[in-house]
C-alpha cells in the first residue's frame, strides 16, 4: 500500500471515532509509532490506535491542538 | 545612486564591500590599488612578530568546470617587519582618508603583547582593529590564531586586553572550527568587543595525489591541514552570522565573510545581519576589479527594491531564521512538472525513485510520447527533483492547501504534553 493510503486509511479511523464523539485523551509514543487512547465524551468508553504515518502523526496532533484550544 | 555607505561599530566606508585581511592586503601598493578600483575598506594582511612561510600554499577545487568552487591555503600572518607595514598604511591612509583601514592583528595571548602592537598601530592612523582569532595553521600550533579562537575565556580575555588600550572601534575575528560560534561570540562581547566578523577558513585537506601519494598542497612530500574558503564555504559562514545576528546576547555589529563573489552573496549576508561584508577569494580569483559590478549591482538592486540607504535593509532576513521546532509541520509543498519545458532527461524521476519517494511516474501520452508526472499526494515536498533538474522552470514546487492550522514541532510537544 501506497503511504499517501496508509495515511488514509489512519485518517479515517482516528475521524470515525472524532465523529462518534470520541476525544484524544492520551498519546504514547515509541519507536512504533503513536498508540492514541480516545475517550467517549459522554459514555467514557476507550478506544485506542496505533498510528504509524507520518503524516497520520500530524494529523491527530493538529485534532489534539484544537481540542486544547477550545 | 543609492547610498552605499556604512558605519560599523564607529567605522565609516563608502560602501560595504572590504577587501578580507589575507593577500589581497598585504601592500600599501596593493590596498591603494584597490581603493582606487572601488573597493570601501581594506582589513590589512593581519600583522604580528613577522613569520616565515613555505613554498606552494595554495590550492584549489575546481568542481564541474567551475575553478576555485572552494580554496585552501596554508600560509601564516605577515612576513613582513611591522614597521613596513605600518609606514604604508599610514600612506595609504593619508591618500584614501574616507576608506576604511582596519589593522589585523595577531600576537600571543600576553597582556603587554597585545598593549604594545595597538598602541604601535593606532599610532599611523587605522580606523579600526581586527583581531585574528582565527588562521587554523601554523600560528595555531603556536597557540594563537585559532587554538586562542577556540576557547571562550581566551577570546573574552585577550578582547579585554586589547579594549584597554584601544582607541579606535575592536572586531573579533572568529573562526568556524567549533562547534557553536555563537559561545566565542558572547566571549568577545563579554570582552567588550565593539564588533564581530566571520569567518575565519575552515580546516582542510584538500586532496591526495593519486600518483605521488602526496597531499595536495605539499612542500618537499609532505603537507599540513589548511584553512578552506572561497564559494564553498558561503553556507556555512551565512549560518554563523545568521546564528549570531539573532542571538539576542550577540548585540554588536557583524562583519560577513566567507565565500562572498558577487553583490547578491553579499546582500544575503547583510539580509543575514551583517552590517558590511569583507571579501578574499573572489579577488584573489577575479582581481580588485570585480567591485565595479558589485557596486553597480548592489545600486540596481536597491533602487528596484525601491530602499534609499543600504543600512535600511541590514538584518532584514534574521527574524524569518529560527529554530527548526517553531517551523509549520502542516505546510506543504508538491513538485510540478512543465512538459513544455521538460526534456524529459529522467533525472527527477531517478532521483525521487531511487532516493526519496518515488513519486514522479514515467507515462505515456496518447500521441506515444513520454512524460514525466508527480503523484502529488505523495510527493513530500523535499525539492530534490527540482534541484537535480538540469532544465530551468522544467520543475516548481508548488504551495499545497494546508487541511490543517499551522503547528510547530513545539507546539506539538506542547500538547502532546497535555495528553500523558
Ligand atoms: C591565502 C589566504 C591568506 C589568508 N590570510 C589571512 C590572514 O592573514 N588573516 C586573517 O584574518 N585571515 C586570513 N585569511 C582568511 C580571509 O581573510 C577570509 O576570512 C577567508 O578567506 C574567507 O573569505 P573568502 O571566502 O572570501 O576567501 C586568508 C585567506 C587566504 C585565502
Amino acid at each position: 500500500m501506497s503511504e499517501y493510503k496508509e495515511f488514509l486509511t489512519e485518517k479515517e479511523q482516528i475521524d470515525d471515532l472524532i465523529r462518534s464523539g470520541y476525544r484524544i485523551q492520551s498519546v504514547i509514543e515509541n519507536l512504533d509509532g503513536a498508540f492514541v487512547n480516545f475517550t467517549h465524551k459522554d459514555q467514557g468508553h476507550c478506544k485506542s490506535l496505533h498510528i504509524g504515518t507520518a503524516n497520520a502523526r500530524k494529523y491527530f496532533s493538529s485534532i489534539l491542538m484544537q481540542q486544547n484550544n477550545g | 545612486m543609492a547610498d552605499l555607505s556604512i558605519n560599523l561599530a564607529g567605522i565609516k566606508s563608502p560602501n560595504p564591500f572590504w577587501l578580507a585581511s589575507a593577500p589581497p592586503t598585504n601592500s600599501g601598493y596593493q590596498v591603494q590599488r584597490a581603493f582606487d578600483a572601488g573597493w570601501g575598506g581594506a582589513v590589512w594582511k593581519t600583522l604580528g612578530d613577522p613569520i616565515l612561510n613555505v613554498s606552494s600554499r595554495f590550492a584549489a577545487v575546481s568542481f564541474n568546470g567551475q575553478r576555485v568552487a572552494g580554496f585552501n591555503n596554508i600560509e601564516l600572518i605577515t612576513d613582513r617587519p611591522l614597521e613596513v607595514n605600518l609606514k604604508e598604511i599610514y600612506e595609504t591612509k593619508k591618500r584614501f582618508p574616507n576608506h576604511a583601514i582596519i589593522a589585523s592583528l595577531m600576537v600571543e595571548p600576553k597582556q603587554e603583547k597585545w598593549h604594545e602592537i595597538v598602541k604601535r598601530v593606532e599610532d599611523v592612523g587605522v580606523d579600526g582593529l581586527e583581531l585574528n582569532f582565527g588562521c587554523p595553521h601554523g600560528m595555531a600550533e603556536r597557540g594563537m590564531g585559532s587554538a586562542s579562537g577556540q576557547v571562550p575565556s581566551l577570546v573574552e580575555k585577550q578582547t579585554y586586553w586589547v579594549k584597554e588600550a584601544a582607541r579606535t572601534p575592536v572586531i573579533v575575528k572568529l573562526t568556524p572550527n567549533i562547534t557553536d560560534i555563537t559561545v566565542t561570540a558572547e566571549a568577545a562581547v563579554n570582552g567588550g568587543a565593539d564588533a564581530i566578523s566571520m569567518i575565519n577558513t575552515i580546516n582542510s585537506l584538500m586532496g591526495v595525489d593519486l600518483d605521488t601519494w602526496n597531499t595536495i598542497p605539499h612542500v618537499a612530500g609532505k603537507g599540513a591541514h589548511g584553512g578552506y574558503c572561497g564559494p564553498a564555504v558561503k553556507p556555512i559562514a551565512l549560518n554563523m552570522v545568521a546564528e549570531c545576528a539573532r542571538n539576542p546576547r550577540i548585540s554588536v555589529p557583524i562583519s560577513g565573510i566567507g565565500g562572498i563573489s558577487n553583490w547578491q552573496d553579499a546582500v544575503e549576508f547583510i539580509l543575514m545581519g551583517a552590517t558590511g561584508v569583507q571579501i578574499c577569494t573572489a579577488a584573489m580569483h577575479h582581481g580588485f576589479r570585480i567591485i565595479e559590478d558589485m557596486i553597480e549591482g548592489l545600486d540596481h538592486y536597491l533602487e528596484q527594491k525601491g530602499v534609499s540607504s543600504l543600512t535600511e535593509i541590514i538584518g532584514k532576513s534574521v527574524p524569518r531564521y529560527s529554530d527548526w521546532g517553531n517551523l509549520d509541520l502542516n505546510y506543504n509543498i508538491a513538485a510540478q512538472i512543465n512538459t513544455d519545458v521538460c526534456i524529459n532527461c529522467n533525472k527527477c524521476h531517478i532521483a525521487c525513485e531511487d532516493t526519496s519517494h518515488q513519486c514522479i511516474d514515467m507515462l505515456t501520452g496518447e500521441d506515444g510520447r513520454s512524460y514525466l508526472k508527480v503523484r502529488e499526494e505523495d510527493c513530500v515536498g523535499c525539492n530534490l527533483c527540482a534541484i537535480v533538474c538540469p532544465v530551468d522552470g522544467a520543475i516548481t514546487m508548488v504551495e499545497t492547501a494546508a487541511s490543517q492550522p499551522p503547528m510547530t514541532w513545539n507546539d506539538r510537544q506542547a500538547a502532546l504534553n497535555t495528553a500523558k
